[in-house]
């Protein structure tokens, strides 16, 4: 028999801890171990499942006597890992963590409204719906003289117009995701340059340093942990999207990362043909790689005040 | 101490002109990178009230330009130099008048609704492309406007509530299993849906929830959840301990501390994890699309994919417009309630 | 040396006055400290003077020259913030050399100078600490030495010691005052505690609501206040504030009233009796014992008395009254102040001729 304390302790955490165990596992946790399941076997269109085989793998490797493993990479899933590769690092450097940083430095740098202004129009692309984005960068960068980038090349740099989408795919896809990516970077370290005590920075001007110094010696020691977070989180989110990949390029070849083989061969409308098993193998690699940024990710939690024990006993 | 006597006067003037040159590099750089962001949803707002059946315009763009960035420039200018607010509301009154009486001037002839006749005439697309088209049968666009804004509602709704109970339960209540919990929870915020779209369709296939709104809603649901989570303790752990404890010596249950005392200080982290679950819900693509709810159920996300690839060569008016509508709510939203989002701390990491 | 000097200083964020119309000089070597009330605006004159906020009015003056316009970092001062403000990622040997970084200086010679710098405040032994491995007082003796490396031309410090025990604070006291001796630079001290001011300032700046009330020396301004809130700040335990009329030579509150010259218009006053200089005697205003508050050596009794609740010190170690007794009280009378009703300011030359 349970005690009334002990009692309004089961209640309790069912009211307030239930619903969020119920969506946590039954659409995070059981996916994952299903996925687990699915990536060994032969499930189709048809979501039937008649053996149990690694096939899936040996659609993405083959054995190879001498590669280093003893396996080398197929060439589609090879040229997958490629461009996923150039995507994330190319988005994450120039705009996540390059832009991110520039536009937070500059940004509380001036009048607070000035910087909110700015700050608010890069995160315009953020809060604007993904097809109407999507939209919008194949509008500009339409092959035709209608497109808005050939406009300003054709009649203000006077060369000949561009077809971004043929030849420079790679480069579209991560100015488009990196106008988004730049403005979570942004938000993320304009908050941590908030919460450096002002008093640093009036010691610091007294002291005799500049702008620049300031930066160097007080601001980006201070932005060293969110840095690292953002670098280790949004190099998985990269590297697991493809809604604007697919909005602005569609299953063209020239953008097809990881994530994108994966839905592809899928579920994407129209296009996807159902071959779950296989898209499940893809994701397993996804989720590898998941697993070892969350063990980055626990190190760079702040675990002591992540876990500081609540004050009151009663229930 | 320094013996020699300084310059005041040079040294002034030398800081005054740095400091301007410092300003002047600040704004034109910010001004140069924000271009390529703010011209496109400029550009489309003027296409969706200015092109005719056909093409693409850009001259009503440009010359738009012409007049607007200037007044921009001057009433950014007015703000720095005067402080009094009376000053600046005439400032920008008189600004704004000039620069419609100056579009009146040179675009207005082009300007017309007539891109968005789709908002009263439910058959727009069928008229405009006849009955053959890719997405079959399509609806009036406040059918997918009603759905999208159910899809965003209830999921959002799910989403604050389920965050603010366990953010609160995890930020103030003892039990066995917290820190595993949370240390799962940090775990699992790794584990974006995006990353799982197959495993998930099978579950909701296997629930039975494929061409239904409730699919994408529950998926939204889950969204960032754990980061909800963890926006939440974090607002919940600011609350002083010693209001709630002052609370429940003046009689109350925990509950009713949790329910009278402690939610009402964390609205801003109520309103911002709102606007940030609604905006997301409202622009839905990926799972409308892989849950099947497309097969059954009009969005807005889905309406404008459609439409957009199927009269895009006979009227980009239309497609700017319909574009225009489907991101008025979210920036709106996003305008209005902007001030909360700028509180948002990021969970659980070392500062 | 600079001459510093603030002319007609006004600070205001829109409609909040922080500082009005400040007006001050200071002399080369000079130990002033700003007094007031938190919120009175002695911070907000610290960071003007140090450069940190722009005067909304008026000008400061190094060496007669305006310099509202020059950057914190060319103005050569330097400052102990509340927080010590030390910089959480560097060395205390770091953080003492950081000023040097932005003069031209070889680095043994930087070197050389903190450690000079670091034997002068006696921490010398800590320079490879950081200073999340310090204990208070050792962090305000880094930002002390940090302040000072630079031989500035002006050391501004921000409350300073309100952020240590009662016991490291009294010393803390006489060894800033004996550094400031020893390097001989202007210093300015921000504090709301009157004894901190007293023992160690040459001069008091004393503010309340933006604006000064008095500056003198510490002891013109216990014994010649200007006004009634210089005279209740300045002096614990509080002054014995009175209020009454003047008529026809006479200070009249409630039923009683006193002969008094120097002054014969009608007038509403406030009339200021020193706690410590009320004494138990003879004869004297009556009064009943009402509050007994013992201070260590000392014993703070309050009285209800024709003149209304008076305070009054005894020197000794334990209450020779208690509750409900009858006593009477008495003063110098040339020690009894006056003030105006209206504006609090110091009456002049009026006295007490009797007080019973």
């Amino acid at each position: 028999m349970l005690n009334k304390q002990g009692q309004r302790q089961i209640t309790n955490a069912l009211v307030f801890l239930g619903p969020a165990c119920v969506f946590l596992v039954v659409l995070l946790v059981i996916p994952i171990i299903v996925d687990l399941v699915v990536a060994f076997t032969d499930m189709e269109q048809t979501i039937i499942v008649t053996e149990l085989t690694t096939e899936q793998f040996r659609k993405i490797v083959r054995p190879n006597e001498d590669a280093l493993l003893g396996f080398e990479l197929r060439g589609s899933f090879y040229r997958a890992l490629a461009k996923t590769a150039v995507f994330v690092f190319f988005t994450l450097t120039i705009f996540n963590i390059t832009f991110g940083l520039l536009l937070a430095l500059t940004t509380t740098a001036l009048p607070d409204w000035l910087g909110g202004t700015f700050r608010a129009i890069w995160l315009l692309p953020r809060m604007s719906p993904s097809v109407v984005y999507a939209l919008l960068w194949i509008w500009v960068v339409d092959p035709t003289e209608r497109g808005l980038l050939n406009q300003i090349l054709v009649n203000v740099f006077g060369t000949e117009p561009v077809n971004m989408f043929l030849d420079q795919p790679m480069a579209l896809i991560v100015v488009a995701n990196g106008f988004i990516g730049a403005s979570i970077g942004m938000l993320i370290l304009t908050s941590s340059i908030r919460s450096i005590p002002e008093h640093l920075f009036h010691a610091a001007r007294v002291d005799g340093a500049g702008s620049l110094s300031i930066v160097r010696h007080i601001v980006l020691p201070a932005l060293r942990w969110p840095l690292s977070y953002i670098t280790v989180f949004q190099a998985l989110a990269l590297m697991v999207s493809f809604e604007y990949i697919f909005l602005i390029m569609g299953p063209a070849r020239s953008t097809m990362t990881m994530a994108m083989l994966a839905y592809t061969k899928t579920l994407a409308p129209q296009i996807g043909s159902g071959q779950y098993a296989y898209g499940a193998a893809i994701t397993l690699i996804l989720i590898v790689f998941g697993t070892v940024v969350a063990l980055v990710l626990y190190r760079l939690a702040n675990m002591r005040s992540l876990l500081a024990n609540p004050k009151i006993e009663v229930q | 101490m320094t013996a020699a006597v300084q310059d005041w006067q040079s040294i002034a003037r030398r800081s005054t002109r740095l400091r301007k040159i410092n300003f002047v590099l600040l704004i034109g750089f910010l001004t140069i990178v924000s271009i390529p962001v703010l011209l496109p949803f400029f550009w489309v707002v003027v296409i969706s009230f200015s092109a005719r059946t056909g093409g693409v315009e850009s001259a009503v763009l440009w010359k738009a330009c012409s007049i607007l960035v200037p007044a921009v420039f001057a009433y950014g200018g007015f703000h720095l130099a005067v402080k009094s607010v009376r000053r600046r509301l005439i400032a920008a009154g008189a600004l704004i008048a000039a620069s419609t009486a100056g579009l009146y001037l040179t675009v207005g002839d082009d300007l017309h609704l007539h891109n968005y006749r789709f908002l009263v005439n439910p058959n727009l697309v069928e008229e405009l492309r006849g009955a053959a088209t890719a997405g079959g049968q399509f609806p009036w666009v406040w059918v997918a406007f009603i759905n999208s804004l159910v899809v965003a509602a209830i999921s959002t709704l799910f989403k604050v509530t389920i965050a603010t109970l366990s953010g609160y339960y995890l930020s103030r209540f003892a039990f066995r299993g917290r820190s595993s919990f949370l240390q799962g929870l940090l775990i699992l915020e790794v584990f974006h849906p995006w990353m799982l779209t197959i495993p998930i369709f099978l579950v909701i296939f296997w629930i039975g929830l494929l061409n239904t709104l409730a699919g994408p809603i529950l998926v939204l649901t889950v969204l960032d959840l754990p980061f909800f989570i963890f926006i939440m303790k974090g607002f919940f752990d600011a609350v002083p301990w010693d209001i709630e404890m002052s609370a429940m010596t003046d009689g109350a249950t925990r509950r009713q501390a949790f329910r009278y005392v402690v939610l009402p200080q964390v609205r801003a982290g109520i309103i911002a994890i709102s606007v940030l679950g609604f905006i997301k819900g409202w622009e839905e693509y990926v799972f409308v699309t892989a849950l099947r709810t497309g097969n059954s159920y009009w969005v807005m996300s889905t309406y404008l994919y459609y439409v957009a690839d199927d009269v895009m060569g006979v009227d980009y008016g239309l497609v700017a417009a319909v574009s225009v509508f489907y991101m008025a709510p979210s920036l709106l939203l996003y305008l209005f309630l902007q001030r909360h989002l700028t509180q948002l701390t990021f969970g659980g990491i070392k500062g | 040396m600079a001459r510093i000097e603030l002319v007609g200083v006004a600070k205001r964020w829109g409609n909040t006055v922080a500082v009005e119309d400040m007006r001050t000089e200071l002399e080369d070597r000079e130990f002033v400290a700003i007094l007031g009330p938190s919120g009175c605006g002695k911070s907000t004159t610290l960071f003007l003077l140090a450069g940190i906020y722009a005067p909304t009015e008026g000008e400061i003056r190094f060496d007669g020259v305006r310099v509202n316009e020059v950057e914190p970092k060319d103005r050569n001062v330097g400052i102990v913030f509340q927080s010590y403000a030390l910089y959480p990622n560097m060395t205390v040997e770091q953080n003492i050399m950081f000023p040097l970084r932005f003069v031209s200086m070889e680095a043994t010679e930087a070197q050389k100078q903190a450690r000079e710098i670091a034997e002068l405040v006696q921490i010398e032994k800590l320079l490879e600490r950081r200073p999340g491995q310090l204990s208070g007082g050792q962090q305000q003796r880094v930002a002390l030495a940090r302040a000072l490396i630079k031989k500035p031309n002006l050391l501004l410090l921000d409350e300073p010691l309100s952020n240590l025990d009662a016991t490291l604070r009294l010393s803390m006291r006489s060894e800033i005052r004996r550094i400031q001796r020893e390097l001989g630079v202007t210093t300015i001290l921000v504090t709301h505690d009157q004894v901190e001011a007293t023992t160690m300032a040459d001069r008091i700046i004393c503010m309340n609501d933006g604006r000064i009330e008095q500056i003198d020396t510490p002891e013109n301004l216990y014994r010649r206040p200007n006004t009634t809130f210089v005279a209740s700040f300045v002096g614990s335990p509080p002054i014995n504030l009175v209020a009454g009329s003047i008529r026809e030579s006479r200070f009249v509150a409630g039923e009683r009233s006193f002969p008094l010259s120097g002054i014969t218009e009608t007038a509403e006053v406030w009339m200021g009796l020193r706690p410590e200089l009320l004494a138990v005697a003879d004869e004297g205003l009556p009064a009943t014992v009402a509050t007994i508050e013992p201070m260590g050596r000392e014993i703070l009794y309050g009285a209800d008395s024709p003149l209304g609740f008076l305070r009054f010190l005894e020197a000794a170690p334990l209450p020779r009254f208690s509750f409900g007794d009858k006593v009477r009280l008495a003063t110098v009378v040339e020690n009894v102040l006056f003030f105006d009703g209206t504006d609090g300011g110091r009456i002049d030359g009026a006295s007490l001729n009797e007080f019973s």
